[in-house]
């Protein structure tokens, strides 16, 4: 497997979306432009926000558009739409897959893969579903995956909710599935930190893509 | 000169993709490297850039539908001026409501379930409803009477013919049905998105959403060349070409022929090429090869009558009659296609096509043929026989491949893709059993295993 370099950000504060969607977008177009560069990973959390993918239907937006209480953001990324806030950690990969594997298939199941492990080191069996893309705990959907790719680099990556106020996601159908459950990390163990946890999705992941990280 | 842009593979695994979005629309420049559409598969999207400079000059397939992979979604022109003649060319291609943002509400939700079938079946159903009452106020004032009048009095349609028309941006609210009581049935789709009727679905590119005529086939131009050599009253000179094929022609008379069919279940072997054209396969490349894997088994149908009694060939050569513009026919000839690899099959065949029309073919590249191929599946025909080339104790004719309604062993009914070919072989050297089961093998390797037929 390639050994990649990989520019590991992971802010303790919560950082506005849009911020963080330019910053992927700009290291998505700095790595069409120079493949050399290191990948990106960016793990942290959001103030609350709605974020669509390009084909999300706005039907499953339970609130009217217009109310400034909620901000929505329609983005590069597959699925439909999706709520993120602070107790929620978000995890963004921009890589170039051109090193890894030319399958967005493949790097999806890599993805949910990683995020069992991830559940897995504390204890908390979660499953897949087939044909609902994301991980599961009984019919509770405690991960959310949405990828975007320009010549095979990606952007956005997945979110797990650790301890959020999941009433924010009753103002929409998420990922468009009716009626669908979501649960916390922090329902299943209560002994968790946060920090613990990032410590372990940083792990996961260098060790799944095999990754020598550096702070910039 | 237009460029194609297909629906590319965003995994090993995926036969089809959506289009979630065009980013540009026909007639906008583009430059090389700058996205284009994008296309989703789960939960994950991907950019689809240009591969050249030039103009986007039409999109076949709307935002919202889905096309396997491999399938040609849109074309680019070099020029400016090329926009006009490709667009008019492909006028019956284009979706009507070209900036789709309702067709795209209407089928994204479709993917999320792929293992209910039924469902989705059923959503979409409603969806196509729903499509027509969205899409109305985008449209002038008399398409919206149309439509409201319409959805008004409901759309009915049949479920085929829903789907189709969610996959061709066809609103089913401008559909005249053609059904009992004015149900819009599938060809009334086809009919509306400026389809022939019946899809040929083998021959080079007769897929769906190709341009019908213009992308029809190598081996015929049926629109360009005419039907007729000479105008009415005149009585036109056979030219050298047509005169040696009336020799070999009559020389038929002579061999004691007969003639054996077989129906082939074509549904494998066209997802398995639906996955392979994108890296330039063509059906006859596929055709040629399945034959001739299966002449390895059956060296009886590959012989030849000769005086001193059945010869074998050293080689399977494998000849394809290519019609003639101008008239006349020639059989080139792919050597060996046992020892070629599927793609490298299909470049040849690409070469000798080119070089057949030319005229630049070289003797040996047309008269060595062990076993003859007529293929006349992009026409749509049912059934044909041919007539036996000299020199050789067997040709196949191949026809269409057509949705047609089967009746299982089981009892069960189903519909299926069945292609009708017809064997025409000299009985001095091969008879009706070797024959027969040589379609046996060959049926049994289109229907089960056509993805052996790359190497």
């Amino acid at each position: 497997m390639v050994n990649r370099t990989a520019i590991i950000k992971q802010p303790d504060k919560i950082s506005f979306f849009n911020d963080v969607y330019e910053l992927q977008k700009e290291h998505q177009e700095a790595l069409i432009l120079d493949n050399s560069k290191p990948d990106l990973i960016w793990i942290g959390e959001h103030q609350l926000c709605y974020t669509l993918g390009r084909g999300s239907s706005y039907e499953n937006i339970l609130f009217p558009l217009n109310d400034n209480k909620y901000e929505v953001f329609k983005i590069d990324r597959g699925g439909e739409v999706t709520c993120h806030m602070p107790g929620q950690l978000v995890t963004y990969l921009v890589l170039d897959l051109k090193n890894f594997n030319k399958d967005l298939n493949w790097y999806l199941r890599k993805i949910e893969k990683i995020i069992i492990k991830i559940l897995g080191s504390f204890n908390i069996d979660c499953h897949l579903k087939p044909g609902y893309t994301g991980v599961w705990i009984g019919d509770k959907k405690i991960a959310s995956i949405g990828i975007g790719c320009k010549r095979w680099i990606t952007l956005n990556g997945f979110s797990i909710n650790f301890d959020c106020e999941l009433e924010n996601f009753n103002k929409i159908i998420p990922c468009g599935i009716e009626n669908c459950l979501m649960a916390n990390m922090t329902d299943y163990n209560k002994n968790l930190t946060k920090r613990t946890v990032k410590r372990i999705v940083k792990k996961i992941i260098q060790e799944e893509f095999n990754f020598d990280f550096v702070s910039k | 000169m237009s460029h194609e842009i297909f629906m590319p593979a965003l995994s090993s695994t995926m036969t089809e993709g959506k289009i979630v979005e065009w980013l540009k629309n026909p007639g906008d420049k583009v430059e090389r490297g700058e996205s284009v559409l994008v296309v989703e598969s789960d939960k994950a999207d991907m950019d689809v850039e240009s591969f050249q400079d030039g103009y986007l000059a039409a999109v076949l397939m709307p935002a919202g539908s889905t096309a396997p992979v491999g399938e040609t979604i849109g074309l680019i022109v070099e020029n400016e001026d090329e926009i006009a003649s490709v667009q008019e060319q492909n006028k019956g291609n284009q979706p009507e409501v070209s900036s789709s943002d309702q067709l795209e509400l209407v089928s994204n939700k479709t993917e999320e379930k792929p293992e209910v079938q039924s469902e989705i079946v059923e959503k979409q159903e409603k969806e196509v409803v729903l499509m027509s009452e969205k899409a109305a106020p985008s449209f002038s004032s008399d398409q919206i009477n149309a439509a409201t009048s319409n959805v008004s009095s409901r759309v009915i349609a049949s479920p085929r013919a829903k789907k189709l028309a969610s996959q061709m941006g066809v609103d089913l609210a401008k559909v005249h049905g053609s059904g009992p009581h004015g149900r819009i049935q599938a060809d009334d789709i086809l009919k509306a998105n400026g389809q022939p009727v019946s899809i040929p679905w083998i021959g080079e590119g007769g897929s769906p959403a190709s341009v019908p005529g213009a992308n029809l086939g190598v081996e015929s131009k049926p629109e360009t060349s005419g039907n007729s050599f000479g105008n009415p009253g005149e009585t036109v000179q056979f030219n050298t070409l047509q005169k040696a094929v009336n020799k070999n022609m009559e020389s038929s008379l002579d061999v004691p022929c007969f003639r054996v069919g077989y129906s082939i279940n074509t549904d494998k072997l066209d997802n398995f090429y639906k996955k392979v054209k994108q890296n330039g396969v063509t059906m006859t490349a596929l055709l040629v090869k399945a034959v001739a894997k299966t002449l390895k088994k059956h060296p009886q149908v590959n012989s030849s009558f000769s005086e001193n009694g059945i010869s074998y060939p050293e080689n399977i050569n494998i000849a394809v009659a290519v019609a003639m513009e101008d008239g006349g026919l020639i059989t080139p000839v792919l050597k060996e296609p046992c020892n070629t690899d599927l793609f490298e099959l299909s470049r040849e065949w690409k070469d000798l096509v080119k070089r057949s029309r030319s005229k630049q073919l070289e003797p040996d590249e047309y008269s060595t043929g062990t076993f003859t191929l007529s293929n006349l599946g992009m026409f749509g025909v049912d059934r044909f026989d041919a007539i036996l080339p000299p020199g050789t104790g067997a040709i196949l004719a191949i026809a269409s491949s057509k949705p047609t309604v089967v009746a299982n062993s089981d009892g069960s009914i189903s519909v299926k893709k069945i292609m009708q070919v017809n064997l025409t072989a000299d009985h001095r050297v091969i008879y009706g059993a070797d024959g027969a089961s040589f379609l046996k093998d060959l049926a049994s390797l289109i229907e089960d295993e056509p993805e052996t037929l790359v190497s």
